[in-house]
């Protein structure tokens, strides 16, 4: 659709990120939401009387959702408008909007970038770097959709095979691989350079002293902002280290 | 879940269960089929030139690096979440910060404990009322005017995002991770083998840089099974890193 842009080699990300497909799987997306919502609330309105649970009831909770999800959802609505700039506006809605986050997106796409011998967001991010960092968020993020989708089967038939598994493993193991994967990840940024060190530094203060705050001064707003938060002001620093 | 004939007319919880026994893997996996038709348009569609053997490379890198985390995860939640809603949360993402609150606060609004009938139904109202606002903030704020915001951004200002992003995220997450997990022991290995991978091999063998992610996250699951606290009981909270 932008034959004349497309370009591999081009830092112009816009043409491939902004993509009209792109747009039209984000509006997919969360066409599907609306879809299993729709039924769900059916499903749950016509079980709801043989489980006490009056329509007025139902929709009590469907409100008390919605409210309840208002902080958290502009929380995540200021983490995801700081990830435009890099991954465009389609591909953070396809990602936010399905199962993804902030952490693994970056993640994946700057994993991905490696294998190209390139970095995000730098001189090396590319038509080409981006397509690939896009896909190989999408295609890992699907990991969780197909485990869940093969797992819950499973786990609804209490199977005894998974039950009996050490319950040591499902502590130590998820917690050795995100812990392992971030410090690598947040580690090989110091080296890049001294803004990066800093840029760094920054985000992990604002994200210690906001969750310290969410504790000790019992504003728990401050646990779902503090990546926003931290985002911003990292930025920031960086924007004003790299002005003067 | 209620055991039933195979033609008996089924009613209530029954018809329930049957419903999202049905449409819960159909929807996600039509959710599925979107982001991977996305996914491989991006790819190959779009005339880059990128190969097959360039895209497995990358992407069997990242599930290497995060595979182990998406098989914990769906068995961490399902207890808290129940069947049906196990289809919902692994559609609509962000579980632990939005859909598990959103849920456990309609609970309590109602009166009811989770772990019931009852409770699951709750839930499921819950999370269709947080989809809600979640779609709608995201269309808003983000489709809308992000999007603006983005185009009106100096390019300059853009740059810096784009360039510095990775650190902003970074330093925040691992923060998050370490406070989140509260394992003195398992962040003490984890740093340990990431400074080790980052500082040392990496340095001396520059081939691997690539690979430095996944094989920390491999070396550490070894390490910190045989290094466990052998007296550690079951798992509190899931861990995730915000889906």
């Amino acid at each position: 659709m932008h034959p004349a842009v497309i370009d591999p080699n081009s830092t112009e990300i816009l043409p491939v990120a902004f993509h009209p497909v792109l747009w039209v799987a984000a509006a997919g997306v969360f066409a599907v939401i609306i879809l299993q919502s729709v039924i769900y609330l059916r499903a749950i309105r016509k079980a709801g009387a043989e489980a006490r649970l009056t329509d007025r009831q139902v929709g009590r909770a469907v409100r008390a959702g919605a409210v309840a999800a208002i902080g958290p959802s502009l929380a995540v609505a200021l983490v995801a408008v700081s990830l435009l700039p890099l991954f465009g506006t389609p591909a953070v809605l396809t990602r936010i909007g399905l199962v993804g986050s902030a952490a693994f997106d970056v993640a994946a796409a700057g994993l991905a970038a490696g294998t190209q011998g390139a970095q995000l967001g730098g001189p090396t991010y590319t038509q080409k770097v981006f397509a690939i960092g896009f896909a190989a968020m999408t295609l890992g993020g699907l990991v969780w959709m197909v485990t869940a989708l093969i797992l819950t089967p499973i786990l609804s038939r209490g199977d005894k095979a998974l039950r009996r598994v050490n319950p040591a493993v499902m502590t130590v193991v998820p917690a050795a691989a995100l812990l392992a994967a971030f410090f690598t990840l947040a580690f090989a940024e110091t080296v890049k350079s001294p803004v990066h060190l800093v840029t760094l530094l920054v985000s992990a203060a604002v994200m210690g002293l906001c969750l310290l705050g969410a504790k000790y001064l019992k504003k728990s707003w401050l646990h779902e902002w503090g990546l926003g938060i931290a985002i911003v002001v990292a930025l920031a620093v960086a924007y004003f280290m790299t002005a003067t | 879940m209620s055991s039933r004939t195979s033609n008996a007319p089924l009613t209530g919880l029954a018809q329930f269960d049957r419903t999202t026994s049905i449409w819960g893997p159909i929807t996600l996996a039509l959710g599925f089929l979107v982001s991977l038709g996305a996914a491989l348009f991006v790819a190959f569609g779009t005339g880059l030139g990128i190969t097959a053997a360039e895209l497995w490379k990358a992407v069997g890198l990242v599930i290497v690096t995060f595979g182990v985390i998406a098989v914990v995860e769906p068995i961490a939640y399902y207890p808290i979440l129940g069947r049906s809603a196990m289809y919902q949360a692994f559609m609509i993402g962000n579980i632990a910060n939005k859909l598990l609150p959103a849920a456990l606060i309609a609970q309590t609004d109602l009166g009811e404990k989770p772990g019931t009938r009852r409770a699951e139904l709750i839930a499921g109202a819950a999370i269709i009322g947080a989809a809600f606002i979640h779609l709608i903030t995201l269309v808003v704020l983000v489709g809308i005017l992000g999007t603006l915001l983005l185009a009106a951004m100096p390019p300059d200002l853009v740059a810096i995002a784009r360039l510095y992003i990775l650190p902003a995220v970074f330093g925040a997450v691992t923060v998050q991770a370490v406070v989140t997990m509260k394992n003195v022991r398992i962040t003490v290995i984890a740093a340990v083998i990431a400074a080790l991978l980052v500082f040392v091999v990496v340095p001396l063998v520059p081939a691997l840089a690539n690979l430095a992610t996944a094989s920390a996250v491999v070396i550490a699951i070894v390490a910190a099974w045989f290094l466990r606290k052998r007296t550690e009981g079951p798992p509190a909270a899931p861990q995730s890193i915000g889906h």
